[in-house]
């Protein structure tokens, strides 16, 4: 015991085997195993030791005899090491201690728990088939999140006094005056582009007015609140299903409930119709820098007059493409903090469900603000 | 405080919980909790303490029986009935559960302002008055719950759980990561409140300590259902494996016997 203490004081001795052979004995071979048994004290002669290790497993166990008393500190690596190579001795000396740990880590490299799944056949089709049931799952709860929300806002609209009118302020705020940057500088740019492509290929035809037709539907109708929302799911869709699922890691959400306050109104409801009352700003103002693009764009490559332009402007987009594109925006809003806050309600609490519920809250509300514009423009199509 | 006094604080009769795929957790479990009475959950790691604690406060739906908190079932058609339940009871979580946005003061406020019906300026001298109850200086209501202790997250959290003046305070292992000093003291707060208040306590615990400090009775959880409840001496009679190894060891019966000659 002492001599281990000693040991550990100074610099760490390396693990050593030293082999002698004896004439004319039962057991010819005797090794000593000295120095430091342990991950740090292997380090150094790793490949020598192995070797010697090697070589002695050639010699039939029996007529082997191990000394292991004059190791300093044996650990749960020296021990594995030595453990294979004892495997059937015959004549092994070592303190108990050592003996206990040696017997702790053969019993450890015996056990085979199945770890490894055997390869199933069938697994493609049953992680299809679970993948369809998670997504009825979603559906579902999806359905039953949408119902309570309409509930619980039919149960504000009696009781307006109970609107969390902080919350509500405040996530228009973050979610519209602080998303405006970065939405109008895409937006902007967005229009120099689609406004230079179309351009050039109108230039050929000398058709360079269309181009006012063009970019200003395009903008107004489709990309001003399509941009609009898939950046908010990015920003603050992330943002709504993080801070739910913190909560939930936290225990809020729980001591929440168990206070009797309404989590569909306190966290839900806030969220969902701030989005739907900020997006249709932030589309609006997308929608002006993008035209300001396009104005720029066809003031220097076209020579179109920014008079002219603005002048066209109206003629070639009727008012109802605006309000299609307002209205759509705040569709879109909804869908995406509902989205979000239905992924946010399910992270359960763990880091790595926070990780994924974030992720796929994004990619979901993405899609749905794909599908929902869809089916508007299908439902629209011969409208403006 | 108005209540009939023959009332319980919680009654679970029949209850049958499961987890998972059909796990059978709970099976014909019963208890209750009289109104003014401090009564202990104690149980093997894995019996489902917690998620027995879970089902009382309405966080998880049982499979079948009832559960009802002051008369009151948690799937009450009333939303008004629930609401007033919910408001006679406090709960102190494991872990605080503190909301992080908000300040000390304004997580103590929150349940009060919840509420409704009393002034901000009146609010403002009851967060003052639970803050000093359980030794908080007014200054610290500024901080927010990622600046404190341990310790003073569950005595903010107590504070919030006591705001209401509950009639009913659920306690989750109320001296979980607390050192021994700690614990001690916070026991001896939840003892003097409890004198000021008289409030029923229903709480899981593992710290012998606290059990011997707080508890009129002890309910042992053990082979899905309350295997016994009552005093302390009467559980400790059972030659159930589970309650001879809690009581039984040496720093148990040394405790016990502390206690018996205080």
């Amino acid at each position: 015991m002492r001599r281990a203490v000693c040991s550990r004081a100074m610099i760490a001795r390396d693990a050593e085997l030293a082999v002698e052979t004896v004439e004319n004995d039962p057991v010819p071979t005797r090794i000593r195993a000295s120095g430091e048994w342990t991950f740090a004290g292997l380090k150094t002669r790793r490949e020598e030791i192995l070797r010697t290790l090697d070589d002695l497993r050639r010699i039939p166990p029996s007529r082997v005899a191990w000394d292991l008393t004059p190791i300093a500190d044996l650990d749960d690596i020296g021990a594995l090491w030595l453990a294979r190579a004892l495997r059937g001795v015959g004549q092994l000396e070592a303190s108990v201690q050592q003996r206990e740990i040696l017997d702790r880590v053969a019993q450890g490299s015996r056990e085979r728990i199945a770890m490894e799944h055997p390869i199933d056949p069938y697994a493609p089709v049953v992680a299809i088939g679970e993948a369809a049931l998670h997504f009825g799952a979603h559906l579902r709860d999806a359905t039953a999140l949408l119902g309570r929300v309409v509930l619980e806002a039919g149960a504000l609209a009696r009781r307006p006094r109970d609107t969390p009118l902080r919350e509500l302020s405040a996530s228009v705020y973050r979610a519209g005056v602080a998303a405006l940057p970065v939405t109008m500088l895409v937006g902007f740019l967005v229009g120099i582009v689609l406004t230079y492509l179309s351009a050039l290929q109108l230039k050929r035809y000398g058709a360079d007015l269309l181009v006012i037709n063009i970019v200003g539907v395009g903008v107004v109708r489709e990309l001003g609140p399509m941009l609009a929302s898939i950046i908010a799911a990015g920003r603050s869709g992330s943002a709504m299903t993080a801070q739910l699922g913190v909560m939930r890691v936290t225990e809020e959400i729980e001591a929440l409930q168990v206070m009797g306050v309404s989590i569909i109104t306190r966290l839900v409801l806030p969220k969902v119709i701030a989005l739907a009352i900020a997006l249709p700003l932030v589309a609006f103002c997308t929608d002006l820098a993008a035209l300001a693009g396009a104005l720029l764009v066809s003031r220097f490559t076209l020579g179109i007059p920014p008079q002219a332009f603005l002048e066209a402007l109206p003629r070639a987009v009727e008012p109802v493409n605006f309000w299609i594109g307002i209205g759509k925006s705040g569709a879109f809003g909804f869908a995406v903090a509902f989205v979000a806050c239905h992924y946010g309600l399910k992270v359960l609490p763990n880091t790595d469900s926070l990780a994924a519920g974030v992720t796929r809250s994004v990619v979901a509300s993405i899609t749905c603000v794909i599908i929902l514009d869809a089916i508007f423009a299908i439902v629209l199509r011969n409208v403006g | 405080m108005s209540a009939d006094p023959t009332e319980y604080a919680i009654e679970v009769e029949g209850l049958v919980n499961a987890v998972g795929r059909g796990q059978v957790l709970h099976q014909n479990l019963n208890l209750k909790v009289r109104r003014d009475e401090v009564i202990t959950l104690i149980g093997g790691s894995g019996s489902g303490k917690t998620q027995l604690l879970r089902v009382i406060l309405g966080l998880k739906h049982p499979v079948a029986g009832s559960v009802r908190v002051f008369s009151v079932s948690w799937y009450d058609p009333s939303l008004k009935k629930v609401r007033d339940a919910r408001r006679r009871m406090g709960t102190l979580f494991q872990n605080g559960a503190l909301f992080s946005a908000l300040t000390v003061f304004d997580n103590v406020a929150f349940p009060l302002r919840e509420r409704g019906g009393v002034s901000e300026k009146k609010i403002r001298a009851i967060v003052h008055a639970k803050l000093a109850e359980v030794e908080l200086a007014p200054h610290q209501g500024t901080l927010l719950p990622a600046n404190l202790s341990g310790g003073m997250v569950k005595r903010v959290a107590l504070a919030r759980a006591l705001a209401l003046a509950p009639d009913l305070l659920i306690l989750d292992e109320p001296t979980a990561g607390l050192d021994p000093d700690r614990s001690e003291r916070f026991v001896q707060l939840i003892k003097r409140l409890r004198a000021d208040h008289r409030f029923a306590v229903f709480m899981v615990t593992h710290d012998r300590d606290t059990l011997y400090a707080l508890t009129d009775r002890v309910a042992v959880l053990g082979d899905r259902h309350i295997i016994a409840c009552g005093t302390q001496e009467e559980v400790r009679k059972l030659p159930h494996p589970f309650v001879q190894s809690f009581f039984g060891g040496e720093r148990g019966r040394a405790l016990a016997q502390g206690e018996a000659a205080a």
